[in-house]
């Protein structure tokens, strides 16, 4: 009657071992041969696009290293790419038709729009943008990024500042430079942050940088840039530094050299909110200006709590608990008693 | 005429240019300069009063309240006294409602339908079924949700619930959930539904959903007797008698936080899985204490919270009493539905430690956790042929005394291992459908509200399986 246990558990845990390949291998959401076809044609665009973007040109080799692809297999792609007119082959080199080019913009765009679209109305972590988009660019049709694109607001650039191609193929010329090239003493603001390769990318996010961020360059060498910013010095190397891309401050911006965040205020100080910053996006962003988070109005601590977060700050006389990093996210500065 | 469409068409391009200079942010900052000029409006007319000694009082209070040393000792001091104001407050009214509907209206809805010549299937369907299983919830729901709650209220009202959020929301952020998870966890120790409906106060929608579907394992009211009763014939005969109490209040307790720690575990699962694309935001607002509405506070959390919950209760559970009582007389052949239905599941209840029995019972009991073991009773007289108690098919009883109801579940095959997979099912199993019915109304989504629903089953089967697998092995 009584089952015998050691086969009841080996079936168990064959079971669980083939619930796990499958979910792991996603047996059910298989691309077809066609679809993946589709996609690598998308890829070759894309990465030809950017190459030709910073006027470089496409040679196979280097097409073949940068997609993680056989010489063979692109040569077939090429091939096959050359006979939907939407490359030329010239001698050593490729490049874009105009029809490719179209083609790659609008990629581009169904690209940065789903990244738009995951940082202001997700809760996705930052990391996990680029290669969710990386999936969503070869499946949305023109006319589902045209209506994402209106729901959103009609944003113009993505979360990491670069500018999404507008449906007609429009799109504006950045004129940034790399972080690493700037001049010790010069006042910039992070304008865009390169989402490519993932390593650097991570360790500029674990770095707590993020896009408008205000920074005064200290010093700048062939392995090391220092710079100061919210209250916080800096040391990237240079590799990390020419991976994001900077403007020198206008003449209407200023350099916010006492902005500190929120989290270094300490017991009995008291600060002026300066605002929040722009990696604050969509629902949480709302949230803090309701309670009150503007530029001007004044905080201070209220409560330690008996863990390390949430700590709770007087503002506007009411006690907000916040959690550390958002504390990190809004910048204050502080007023001498 | 092209003239002028030259110029608007150069106007369009000109403004779409400088689109792409005005920067990405301009909303933003327009939002902001419009909330500046509103703060420095208000602050021109704004009178304020003098509140310089509550304020004082407050932070004096917050500071104990809060303290590394004695916040999470108040905390643990008076939710203990609220758990046993209820459970030993509630024995009171719910043996006098009990006394009240069954005792006395019951015998007396029998004879004047016998005197009126009712047909015995109507009588049956009518009292045996659908009367009883009503009157049995509310007896045993009812009591100690009119007292938890309003305590519950109480609190709230004084603005102490907030600050054990704020206590224990590092704890909580660990798992990806809401400090405020630790109020609605609390709330569901009464009630599971009420605990779903309490989730209102979560405003982040990945944190509320997490709150929602891990409420289950919180072991509602309806679930202590349950556990107390097995803990009581299973556990506690293991030691001698002077330590037997003790122990399977222990007992109950361990399960009570295992269910703490499926919670954490789940609410991790699911905030790095399933829910890891919802919006997350934290914001917490500590409001100043104040002292209780006393009579607006109970009459409120009565209303809301009590009569709402009771009144679905109730729903709920009238077609479950007719489903146990048709399901008892009804035969197919020579034996009834129900028999058909325990030795068809009692392949799988016996592999996973338990048995048909208790699977059918779990089936038909869905609308109330009350009427489990009751229901359990009922089936095993009837199915093990045992004469001598219960009032007949179909009609839900229990015993006053222990040792009977343990004989009668000894007769139907329980060993220790069933006591024990009982509680751990008991714990990890659907929510009843009045909670269901509730996930829908507030997430108002079949995808979350099937999740709530599967996922805990899915682990009281895997983990009644795994335990009966290895007592075997080791037995």
């Amino acid at each position: 009657m009584i089952p015998n246990p050691t086969i009841a558990l080996l079936i168990f845990s064959i079971l669980v071992l083939l619930i796990y390949l499958g979910i792991k291998t996603r047996v059910w959401n298989r691309r077809t041969k066609a679809q993946r076809l589709k996609a690598q044609v998308e890829d070759v665009l894309k990465q030809l696009y950017h190459v030709q973007h910073s006027n470089k040109k496409a040679t196979l080799n280097a097409m073949a290293g940068a997609l993680k692809m056989s010489d063979s297999k692109l040569v077939y792609l090429l091939e096959h790419m050359a006979g939907l007119n939407l490359i030329r082959l010239k001698g050593q080199h490729i490049y874009l038709t105009e029809s490719g080019t179209d083609y790659a913009l609008k990629i581009i765009r169904v690209h940065r729009l789903w990244e738009k679209y995951l940082s202001e109305e997700t809760g996705i972590d930052k990391s996990e943008w680029h290669q969710r988009a990386e999936m969503m660019e070869h499946n949305l049709t023109a006319d589902q990024a045209d209506e994402l694109y209106r729901s959103l607001g009609s944003p113009r650039f993505d979360p990491h500042g670069d500018p999404i191609p507008m449906k007609s193929g429009e799109i504006i010329e950045s004129s940034a430079t790399p972080l690493s090239g700037i001049h010790p003493g010069k006042y910039v603001r992070i304008t865009h942050i390169e989402d490519e390769p993932e390593v650097i990318y991570k360790q500029i996010i674990n770095e707590k940088l993020h896009i408008d961020q205000q920074l005064k360059v200290l010093s700048c060498d062939d392995n090391k840039t220092r710079f100061l910013s919210e209250g916080i010095e800096y040391e990237l190397s240079t590799i990390v530094a020419s991976n994001i891309s900077v403007k020198e401050l206008n003449d209407e911006e200023s350099f916010e050299a006492q902005a500190v965040r929120l989290s270094t205020l300490k017991e009995g100080e008291k600060a002026k909110v300066v605002g929040i910053s722009k990696e604050c996006r969509g629902a949480n962003r709302r949230r803090l200006l309701d309670l009150g988070f503007i530029k001007g109005t004044t905080i201070e601590t209220g409560l330690d709590g008996p863990m390390e977060e949430p700590k709770a700050y007087r503002i506007k006389n009411t006690l907000i608990a916040l959690r550390n990093d958002q504390a990190d996210l809004i910048l204050i500065e502080k007023i001498a008693s | 005429m092209s003239d002028q469409n030259n110029q608007i068409d150069d106007i369009i391009s000109f403004a779409s240019s400088l689109r792409w200079k005005v920067g990405d942010d301009f909303h933003d900052k327009l939002t902001e300069a419009i909330y500046s000029d509103a703060a420095v409006i208000t602050s021109r007319v704004e009178t304020k009063g003098d509140d310089e000694k509550s304020y004082h009082f407050d932070r004096l209070l917050d500071r104990i309240l809060t303290s590394r040393r004695f916040g999470f000792l108040i905390m643990a001091l008076i939710l203990s006294v609220i758990l046993w104001l209820t459970i030993q407050g509630a024995n009171y009214p719910s043996s006098m409602l009990n006394t009240l509907l069954l005792e006395l209206i019951y015998p007396t809805l029998k004879s004047v339908s016998a005197s009126i010549g009712l047909p015995w299937w109507l009588d049956g369907f009518l009292f045996d079924g659908v009367y009883m299983a009503v009157a049995w919830v509310i007896a045993v729901m009812l009591p100690p949700m009119a007292i938890f709650f309003p305590l519950f209220t109480l609190l709230e009202d004084f603005g102490y619930l907030p600050r054990v959020a704020f206590n224990l929301d590092g704890l909580f952020k660990k798992s990806g959930a809401h400090g405020k998870q630790a109020l609605t966890m609390s709330m569901g120790w009464g009630c599971n539904a009420a605990g779903v409906v309490a989730t209102r106060i979560i405003d982040s929608p990945r944190e509320r959903l997490i709150a929602i579907i891990t409420n289950n394992f919180s072991l509602c009211n309806g679930r202590w007797p349950t556990q107390i009763l097995i803990a009581t014939i299973f556990i506690g005969a293991l030691v001698p008698s002077g330590l037997s109490g003790t122990i399977s209040t222990l007992a109950v307790i361990a399960i009570a936080f295992l269910g703490i720690v499926f919670m954490f575990l789940t609410s991790w699962l699911l905030s790095r899985t399933m829910l890891k694309g919802e919006v997350s935001t934290f914001t917490l607002e500590l409001p100043p204490y104040r002292p209780p509405r006393f009579w607006k506070t109970i009459y409120t959390s009565l209303i809301d919270r009590t009569i709402i919950v009771l009144w679905r209760a109730i729903i709920f559970a009238a077609p479950a009493g007719a489903v146990i009582w048709l399901i008892s007389n009804i035969d197919i052949g020579s034996t009834s539905v129900a028999s058909h239905a325990i030795e068809f599941l009692d392949p799988f209840g016996i592999l996973i430690g338990l048995n048909g029995v208790i699977l059918l019972a779990y089936v038909v009991a869905i609308p109330a956790n009350e009427i489990v073991i009751p229901t359990v009773l009922m089936l095993t007289v009837a199915h093990f042929n045992i004469t001598g108690f219960g009032a007949g098919d179909g009609v839900m009883f229990e015993l006053d005394s222990v040792s009977e109801t343990e004989n009668i579940l000894k007769t139907g095959g329980w060993t220790l291992l069933t006591g024990i997979n009982l509680m751990l099912f008991s714990l990890l199993h659907n929510p009843c459908s009045t909670t269901i019915f509730t996930i829908y109304k507030e997430t108002k989504s079949w995808k979350w509200t099937s999740v709530a629903t599967i996922l805990p089953v899915v682990f009281g089967v895997v983990v009644c399986f795994l335990i009966a697998q290895c007592w075997r092995l080791l037995f």
